[in-house]
């Protein structure tokens, strides 16, 4: 369902620098190189993902838009908690970021 | 993580110009006084991340100008003024005046707290007006202000096939920085109508009032035109993609034009962020002219708790200079009041001049960039207003036309505003939907009822939040109830 991170060049937005202090998380089974105190949204844009959820009403494809923490369309699943800001999180090593499913159909509980 | 005391003097929330400033005239003065910022480092959103673009990323901060760099000064002397900084926090209640004590609600790395401080100062800041059109909630259809936070969090930008959309300072400005970092947007498309010569003419005065801010306004205008196409008089806007953004159809005086684009930016102004102050139980009102509520702001920041101050774009845009101002005399207010907490008295009426010259700059602005009447009142009925429900245009006037009272019975009938931003970006178009069906006006037809918690919390966080023990017999009872029901993380591992 998630659209993956692809190579640089479907990226929406392009880094002005090179990454000089590397942190690698993992968004699904991909390694993504952040740069340190990037958000994980801006991260993931920047690694080329166009399609960050579906939305639960009519599953139409949602990525970032406020990218202030106003609009909730960043929400992924961070380390096991469900409906996380991206925008709102920094990147730390090793973090495990995954697509949070959250239609209706297919709704989990979630656990703490 | 850091323990941190549950009481404190001064809590301020938001750490952009008005939040600093206001703390490092109170900690000067050796008050206790914690600073609640929900993002990492300090700056808010117009000085977001500016320390770490001035060591990390210094070519960026002449491509981001003077208005960004002068932060720099402010964060230095916050970082040394002694106030407590506690980024990453979420604050997720202020508890009601009902409650024998004030209290902050807030939740920092997922462990909820309440802080008690004598007084609370807000400074929430603003966000972007919401602009429904068809398409806006395509991947690649994004803010202004989410680019230009890109931009100096991140030093990201988009390539020159970007479009812009819209009006208001904000997209000018952010224009004229993706013209510095070596980016020509293929196209701006400028929702402004035509203005008076009434308005032309209003520009005097801001031009008297505040020379510098203007002329390096006219700049950027000059700047962009030369380099980028700028339409005018742009009537409609819709974005086109499957899964994500791939052109953006325009009408401009009666022609349609389609643009090939995989990024569009949009703006239409800046409205206060009241979620916290609504829940907190202030009295608010709708202000006509920047068409958007605000809180009762009396004397220096004060509002309809004795105990709650509100300052900077929170209590009605005025912009990063009068923030700063204001924050420092809301700070001395507020000294005077935790010197004699007996009934609020109004200190300094009149504004110095310098905040008045900034005044008249806005007089102006107001009335130069009004809101885009079609992002308040979409005219197609299949546009999506509430994004997280996906509610459309349509389905609010009908609801209106059949009798609905306002936005909140208006939850029971489409659960418009009931998703996970919990209404913040349908709002405003909401409100003025209803009253244009009804033929009412907005400050009549209200708002949502705003409730905490305002950012998602858990019920576990919750029930594993440490209870004062000391406190009178409502808080005893409370605790009994807790321990009861949810059993903290001590009895169940």
């Amino acid at each position: 369902m998630p659209t993956s991170v692809s190579d640089r060049n479907g990226s929406m937005f392009q880094r002005r620098h090179s990454i000089n202090q590397p942190v690698c998380f993992w968004f699904e089974d991909h390694e993504v190189v952040a740069n340190q105190g990037d958000s994980i949204a801006a991260a993931l844009l920047a690694a080329g993902l166009t399609q960050f959820r579906r939305s639960p009403v009519s599953g139409s494809p949602r990525a970032p838009y406020c990218m202030i923490g106003n609009c909730y369309e960043c929400l992924v699943e961070i380390e096991g908690q469900g409906s996380v800001q991206a925008c709102l999180v920094e990147a730390v090593e090793g973090m495990r970021v995954r697509v949070v499913s959250g239609s209706k159909s297919e709704a989990r509980s979630t656990d703490n | 993580m850091i323990e941190h005391s549950a009481d404190c003097q001064v809590a301020i929330v938001g750490a952009g110009p008005a939040g600093l400033a206001a703390a490092c005239v109170l900690a000067d003065k050796g008050v206790d006084v914690v600073v609640l910022d929900e993002q990492a480092i300090p700056g808010g959103q117009v000085f977001r991340a500016v320390e770490k673009v001035s060591t990390a990323r210094s070519e960026d901060m002449g491509i981001l100008g003077t208005g960004f760099s002068a932060g720099l000064q402010l964060v230095e002397r916050f970082r040394a003024s002694g106030a407590v900084y506690r980024p990453g926090v979420a604050v997720w209640e202020i508890t009601s005046a009902h409650e024998p004590e004030l209290s902050i609600g807030l939740a920092e790395k997922g462990v909820a707290q309440m802080l008690y401080p004598r007084h609370i100062i807000l400074a929430t800041g603003a966000m972007e007006r919401p602009t429904p059109f068809p398409g806006w909630t395509l991947p690649g259809v994004m803010t202004v202000g989410a680019a230009q936070t890109l931009l100096k969090s991140s030093g990201l930008v988009p390539d020159s096939s970007v479009v812009l959309a819209g009006t208001g300072p904000l997209l000018y400005l952010y224009a004229s920085q993706l013209l510095r970092a070596g980016v020509t947007p293929q196209a701006i498309l400028d929702t402004r109508p035509p203005v008076s010569w009434h308005t032309h003419a209003l520009a005097l005065g801001a031009l008297t009032a505040c020379p510098g801010a203007m002329i390096q306004g006219l700049r950027w205008m000059h700047e962009i035109k030369k380099h980028t196409a700028v339409i005018a008089n742009i009537t409609s806007l819709k974005a086109y993609g499957k899964d994500q953004l791939r052109s953006v159809s325009y009408q401009a005086t009666g022609q349609v034009c389609d643009l090939t684009a995989e990024v569009l930016l949009v703006h239409d102004g800046v409205i206060p962020n009241t979620w916290l102050s609504m829940s907190a139980g202030i009295e608010h009102h709708f202000d006509p002219v920047q068409q958007c509520w605000v809180p009762d702001v009396r004397g220096v920041g004060m509002t309809s708790r004795d105990s709650i101050s509100i300052v900077g774009d929170t209590a009605g845009i005025a912009g990063a200079e009068v923030a700063l101002l204001q924050g420092e005399r809301v700070a001395r207010e507020v000294l005077g009041q935790l010197d004699s907490p007996q009934p609020a008295k109004l200190l300094s009426t009149k504004e110095p001049l310098a905040l008045r010259r900034r005044r008249r700059l806005r007089y102006f602005l107001d009335r130069y960039f009004p809101p885009t009447t079609q992002f308040q009142l979409p005219p197609d009925d299949n546009t999506i207003v509430c994004r997280c429900e996906e509610v459309t245009a349509g389905e609010i006037r009908q609801v209106a036309a059949r009798g609905c009272m306002g936005p909140n019975q208006g939850k029971a009938f489409t659960r418009c505003g009931m998703g996970p931003c919990m209404g913040r970006k349908c709002a405003a178009t909401v409100s003025q939907l209803m009253a244009e069906v009804r033929g009412m006006p907005v400050a009549e037809i209200g708002h949502y009822r705003i409730r905490p918690p305002i950012r998602p919390i858990t019920v576990g966080q919750l029930a594993d939040m440490p209870i004062r023990r000391e406190s009178n017999d409502l808080a005893e009872a409370g605790a009994s109830i807790y321990d009861t029901l949810a059993p903290g993380k001590n009895s169940t591992s």
